[in-house]
C-alpha cells in the first residue's frame, strides 16, 4: 500500500523507482503528438494583435459564453454525480431487484449520441412538440421551457453520467467491503460509514469519470446548439461560419480560451481525486448486501425515472421517424447501406486499438513512476478531448495538406489522420481506464514475478499485463462507442466517397428526411449496445 | 440566461387546430422544425443551415427527354457543351440530397468522367480548401451563396472563369472578375395565409412590419437560419445597425413566433397557425408542390433588405488540375437541363434567360431587389449576430 499525496506537481517520493528512460520518452512521444495539434490553435490565436485580442476577449459576448460554459460544465458535473454515484451504489451494493438489468440499462445512454438525444428532447418536449400535440385535447397549452440552460443541462446530464457510473461500479466491486462492515462494528451508522470509509475509496473513481464528463460537456457542440445555449463550441461555430477574418480570429482566440479552461478543470480534479488507493492485493471482497427495505420503491423509482428519460425518448422519437419516414418520398442517394455501418465500426475499431496501445505506457508510467514528468504526461494527454472536433478537424487538414504532399492528394494519409484525430480526442478514456486497472493490481505481484528470475518486460506481460487487461479493454471499447458516434472530425478527414452512420445520419437530416436518418441512428444505437455489453459483462474493471 | 420563446405568445386555437391535423402534416411539420435544428447539429458543424427539406424525389432518369426534357424552356443542352472527361473533384455546400442527383446525371453523360462529390457545409469548404493550401484535391467549389464565393475569390483561391461562361448569366449574379457565377436563385419572401390576409394587408416595406397591428402574434421567423441572418445583414447594410436594432426588437414587441427552420414556417402559414412569415421563396413552393390547395401565397418587398436575391453558385478552384475542364463542369450547372432541374426539383429561380421559375412567381425582372447590394457582403454574419444576441435573440 503506497497512498500519498497527489499534490498538483507531486514529487518523485512516492515513485516506486526512478523513471525508466524508455518508457518516459515513450510515452512524452505520444503526450507531445496528442497536443501536436494545439501548435496550429496557438499559432492562428497569435496572429490577432494584442488589443485586438483583449477587445474580443472582454466583449460582452465573449465573457457570457465564458460563463455560460463555466456554468453549464459545473451543473452538468455536479449533476452526474449526484445522480450517477448514488444509482453505482443501488446497483452493486444494495438487494435493489433487477440489478443486472438496471447495470445495463442505466449504462444505455452512453451509447445514444448526445445531439441525437438532444434533437428528441427538442421534438418530443419542445413549443411544438410531440408531447405538446398529445396534451393538447386536454386543455395543456404549454410546457415547461425545454430551450436554454435547463434543456442543455438535462440533456448533457442524461447522456454523460453513465461515465461517473460505470467508474464508481468498478470502484465499488473491487473495493475491499470488509472495512465497511469493520467500521459499521466500531458503532458507525451507515451513512458514517459510507462518508469515512466508501466514499475515500471511490474518489479517484468518481473524479475520474467526473473529469470525462467535464470535458466531454465543454467540448460537445450539438447539445448547446439544439437547446440554443450559447457555449464556446456554438460561438466558435457561428463565428467560423461568418466567413470574415475577424470571425476566424475569434474562432481561433475562443477555442484557445476553450483549452485554457481545460487546464483548470484537469488541475482542479488532480487536486480533488485524492490519494489513490491501491488495491489489496487483488482480493476484494463483497460486504454484507444492503437492505433498502422500503426504501427499495423510491429507488426504483430513480433507476425507472432515469434510464427511462434517456432511453425511451430517443428511441420513441426515432421509430416514430422510421414508421412515418416509410411513406416518404427521399432522394435515392440517402438509402441505407450496410456499408456505412462496416465503414463506421472499421475506423472506430482501429482507433480503440491505437488508443489502447498509446494509453498503456502512459496509465503505466502515471501509477507505477509518478513524478512530475509522468503528472505531466497523463494530464496532457487529457488536452485534445476538450478541444472540438472541428477544430482538431481544421488543425489536422492543415497539416496533413502542407506536409502530406502527393500522399495527401492520392488521400493515402486520410486514413491515417483520421484515426489520429480520434486518438487525440479520445486518448483519456483510454489512459483513464487503464489508470484504474494498475491501480487495482499490486505492484509486489511483478515483484515476486521478478524474484522468480522474470526479467521486467516478462512480468509485466506474464503478470501485471493479464490483470489490467479488463482495464485496458474497457478503455478500448468507451473509445470504440465514442468514436462511433464522432461527427465533425470524421466528415473534414474521411476520404471523398467514405461514409459512415453518423455522415449518413448528418446528409439525411440536413436535408429533412429524417426517415432515412433513423435507420443509421438505430443501427448505430444497436451496435454501440453491443459494444457496451460486452463492457458490461467483463464489469469493466473487475480484476476477478 | 436564454432568450425569450416567442411561442408562448401563440393563440390557443392555433394549437388545438394543428393537433387535429393529420399525422402525415404533422410529420412533415416536426420534420421541418426537425430539420432546422438538424442545420446547427453538432452534427452538423457543418452544416451551412442552407440546404434543408426537399419534398421532391429528383428523377433523374428522366432528365432531357423525359418529365423534365418536357419543360425546358430555353437555353443551351448539355449535348452542345464540351464533353468533360478525366476526374473533377467537386467540393459542394450544397446538400446531396438536393444536388446529389444532378451530379450523378451529369457524370452518367460521359464515359470518361469521374466526378468526386464532397458534401459539407459552405462555410466549412471554404476553410477546408484556404487550410489546404495548393495542395487542395478540389476542382469546383459549388456555394450555397455568394458569400463564401466571394470569400475564396477574396483570398485569391479561385481561377476566373472564361466570359463566355459568365455572360449566361446577368451581370448581378457573377462576380464582376468572373472569379465565381451564379446557378441558381433565392428570394427572401413573405409567406402569407390568403384566409386570413390579403396581399393589400402587408406593407411593401419590410421596416413597416413591426407597426402592423393586424399582424399581432400571427408572425413566424426563424432567427438561427442562415438565409434569415443573411437577410438581417442585409438590413444592417442599407438601414444601419440602429434602424436594425430597432425593427428586431419591435418584431419581437409585436409577438414574432420563433421557428428553427423556414420550410416550417411555410407550413405553419399553410395551416393557419400563423398569418406570415419570413423564408426564402422555394419553401413556399415545396408546401404548395405538396398541397395545391393550401391557402398559401407569396408577397414581396420593394427594393429593400427584405426583397434581397441571393444565388448558389460555383467557382473553379486555383488548385483545379484542368481548369478548363474544371469551368467546362460549371458551364454544365447553366445548361437547360440543370436550368430546369434547380426550377423544377429545387424549387429555385433559374438564372440563365429563358428558363422561367416555376409555380405562381414572378419572373427574376419583376423582383424588386435593393439596388448596389454586393451580395458577397451578406455573409458577414458576425455583426449581425452580435445584434440578434443584444436584444435577446439566442443565436
Amino acid at each position: 500500500m503506497a497512498p500519498e499525496t497527489d499534490s498538483l506537481f507531486p514529487s518523485s517520493q512516492g515513485g516506486e523507482s526512478s523513471l525508466p528512460l524508455g518508457l518516459t520518452l515513450l510515452s512524452g512521444a505520444i503526450a507531445a503528438a496528442v497536443v501536436f495539434p494545439l501548435v496550429w490553435i496557438l499559432a492562428n490565436a497569435l496572429e490577432v494583435g494584442g488589443t485586438t485580442a483583449f477587445n474580443l476577449l472582454t466583449r460582452e459576448t465573449t465573457v457570457r459564453v465564458f460563463v455560460n460554459s463555466t456554468l453549464l460544465v459545473a451543473v452538468v458535473t455536479a449533476a452526474t454525480i449526484a445522480f450517477a454515484v448514488p444509482l453505482a451504489y443501488l446497483t452493486v451494493r444494495t438487494d435493489l431487484p433487477f440489478k443486472r438489468f438496471w447495470t445495463v440499462a442505466l449504462s444505455m445512454p452512453l451509447v445514444v449520441p448526445s445531439y441525437i438525444g438532444a434533437f428528441a428532447f427538442v421534438s418530443a418536449f419542445g413549443p411544438r412538440g410531440e408531447l405538446q400535440s398529445l396534451l393538447a385535447p386536454l386543455g395543456i397549452e404549454q410546457l415547461p421551457e425545454i430551450y436554454g440552460f435547463t434543456g442543455a443541462a438535462l440533456v448533457m446530464t442524461l447522456y454523460t453520467y453513465p461515465y461517473v457510473f460505470i467508474s464508481t461500479r468498478a470502484s465499488l466491486k473491487t473495493m475491499d467491503a470488509r472495512l465497511v462492515d469493520a467500521a459499521r462494528t466500531l458503532k458507525h451508522s451507515r451513512w458514517e460509514a459510507f462518508r469515512r470509509v466508501t466514499i475515500p475509496q471511490i474518489r479517484p473513481a468518481v473524479t475520474a469519470g467526473a473529469l470525462l464528463v467535464a470535458l466531454y460537456t465543454l467540448s460537445d457542440f450539438g447539445t448547446p446548439a439544439i437547446m440554443r445555449f450559447d457555449v464556446f463550441t456554438k460561438v466558435i461555430y457561428a463565428e467560423q461560419n461568418s466567413l470574415s477574418t475577424f470571425g476566424q480570429d475569434l474562432a481561433a482566440l475562443l477555442s484557445l480560451q476553450l483549452v485554457i479552461v481545460t487546464f483548470v478543470i484537469l488541475a482542479i480534479e488532480s487536486r480533488v481525486r485524492g490519494s489513490d488507493t491501491i488495491s489489496t492485493q487483488g482480493t476484494s471482497t463483497r460486504g454484507a448486501e444492503v437492505r433498502l427495505g422500503a426504501w427499495k420503491w423510491p429507488a426504483l423509482a430513480l433507476c425507472l425515472g432515469v434510464a427511462g428519460l434517456a432511453l425511451i425518448v430517443p428511441v420513441g422519437i426515432l421509430t416514430a421517424w422510421l414508421i412515418r419516414g416509410g411513406s416518404e418520398s427521399a432522394a435515392a442517394s440517402l438509402a441505407f447501406q450496410w456499408e456505412y455501418a462496416f465503414n463506421s465500426v472499421g475506423v472506430s475499431a482501429v482507433a480503440a486499438l491505437v488508443a489502447g496501445l498509446a494509453g498503456l505506457p502512459i496509465a503505466y508510467l502515471a501509477v507505477r513512476h509518478r513524478s512530475r514528468a509522468s503528472w505531466l504526461i497523463e494530464r496532457a494527454s487529457y488536452v485534445g478531448y476538450a478541444v472540438p472536433g472541428v477544430v482538431m478537424g481544421l488543425a489536422l487538414v492543415y497539416f496533413g495538406a502542407r506536409y502530406g504532399g502527393r500522399l495527401y492528394q492520392q488521400e493515402l494519409i486520410l486514413f491515417p489522420l483520421l484515426i489520429f484525430a480520434y486518438v487525440v480526442r479520445f486518448l483519456p478514456q483510454a489512459v483513464g481506464s487503464t489508470r484504474a486497472g494498475f491501480l487495482q493490481v499490486s505492484p509486489t505481484l511483478s515483484d515476486a514475478a521478478r524474484t522468480l528470475g522474470r526479467s521486467p518486460v516478462a512480468a509485466f506481460r506474464e503478470v501485471t499485463l493479464p490483470l489490467v487487461a479488463p482495464g485496458l479493454l474497457g478503455g478500448a471499447l468507451l473509445v470504440f462507442l465514442t468514436t462511433m458516434k464522432e461527427l465533425p472530425a470524421t466528415l473534414l478527414l474521411r476520404p471523398t466517397g467514405f461514409k459512415t452512420l453518423v455522415t449518413h445520419i448528418w446528409s439525411a437530416q440536413a436535408s429533412g428526411h429524417f426517415g432515412h436518418a433513423a435507420i443509421p441512428a438505430l443501427v448505430l444505437v444497436v451496435v454501440s449496445a453491443l459494444s457496451m455489453l460486452v463492457m458490461l459483462a467483463m464489469e469493466g474493471y473487475d480484476v476477478k | 440566461m436564454d432568450s425569450r420563446d416567442t411561442s408562448d405568445a401563440s393563440p390557443a386555437g392555433s394549437r388545438n387546430r394543428r393537433a387535429s391535423g393529420t399525422s402525415r402534416r404533422r410529420f412533415l411539420q416536426s420534420a421541418g422544425t426537425l430539420a432546422g435544428v438538424a442545420s446547427l447539429a453538432g452534427c452538423t458543424q457543418f452544416m451551412s443551415g442552407e440546404e434543408t427539406n426537399t419534398t421532391e424525389t429528383p428523377e433523374f432518369g428522366q432528365i432531357g427527354s423525359g418529365r423534365l426534357g418536357d419543360q425546358i424552356q430555353g437555353g443551351t443542352s448539355m449535348k452542345d457543351m464540351p464533353d468533360l472527361s478525366g476526374e473533377i473533384t467537386i467540393y459542394s455546400g450544397r446538400g446531396e440530397a438536393l444536388v446529389g442527383e444532378l451530379i450523378a446525371y451529369i457524370e452518367s453523360l460521359y464515359p470518361e468522367l469521374d466526378i468526386q462529390p464532397r458534401y459539407e457545409g459552405s462555410s466549412q469548404l471554404v476553410q477546408k480548401i484556404l487550410n489546404e493550401g495548393q495542395n487542395s484535391p478540389a476542382d469546383v467549389f459549388f456555394s450555397v451563396n455568394a458569400g463564401s464565393l466571394g470569400f475564396l475569390a477574396d483570398e485569391n483561391r479561385t481561377e476566373p472563369l472564361p466570359s463566355e461562361i459568365t455572360d449566361m448569366v446577368r451581370t448581378e449574379f457573377h462576380d464582376p472578375d468572373g472569379n465565381w457565377v451564379g446557378t441558381s436563385g433565392r428570394a427572401r419572401t413573405i409567406p402569407y395565409n390568403t384566409d386570413s390576409l390579403s396581399e393589400s394587408d402587408l406593407p411593401t416595406d419590410i421596416m413597416a412590419f413591426p407597426d402592423q397591428e393586424q399582424l399581432r402574434d400571427s408572425m413566424g421567423w426563424a432567427p438561427s437560419y442562415g438565409s434569415f441572418q443573411a437577410f438581417v445583414t442585409a438590413m444592417r447594410i442599407l438601414n444601419g445597425e440602429e434602424a436594425t436594432k430597432q425593427w428586431l426588437e419591435g418584431m419581437l414587441d409585436l409577438g414574432v413566433e420563433e421557428y428553427t427552420d423556414e420550410f416550417a414556417i411555410a407550413l405553419a402559414v399553410a395551416d393557419g397557425e400563423i398569418d406570415a412569415g419570413f423564408t426564402n421563396h422555394y419553401y413556399i413552393q415545396r408546401v404548395l408542390a405538396d398541397r395545391e390547395d393550401a391557402p398559401l401565397a407569396t408577397a414581396f418587398t420593394e427594393g429593400d433588405a427584405g426583397a434581397i436575391f441571393n444565388v448558389a453558385g460555383a467557382c473553379v478552384v486555383d488548385t483545379a488540375a484542368d481548369p478548363e475542364m474544371a469551368a467546362n463542369f460549371v458551364r454544365h450547372l447553366l445548361s437547360a437541363e440543370a436550368q430546369a432541374y434547380f426550377a423544377t426539383t429545387t424549387y429555385e429561380y433559374p438564372l440563365i434567360p429563358d428558363v422561367e421559375p416555376v409555380g405562381n412567381l414572378p419572373t427574376i425582372d419583376e423582383l424588386n431587389p435593393p439596388a448596389n447590394l454586393d451580395l458577397t457582403q451578406l455573409s458577414d454574419i458576425r455583426p449581425t449576430l452580435d445584434l440578434m444576441r443584444e436584444v435577446g435573440i439566442s443565436v
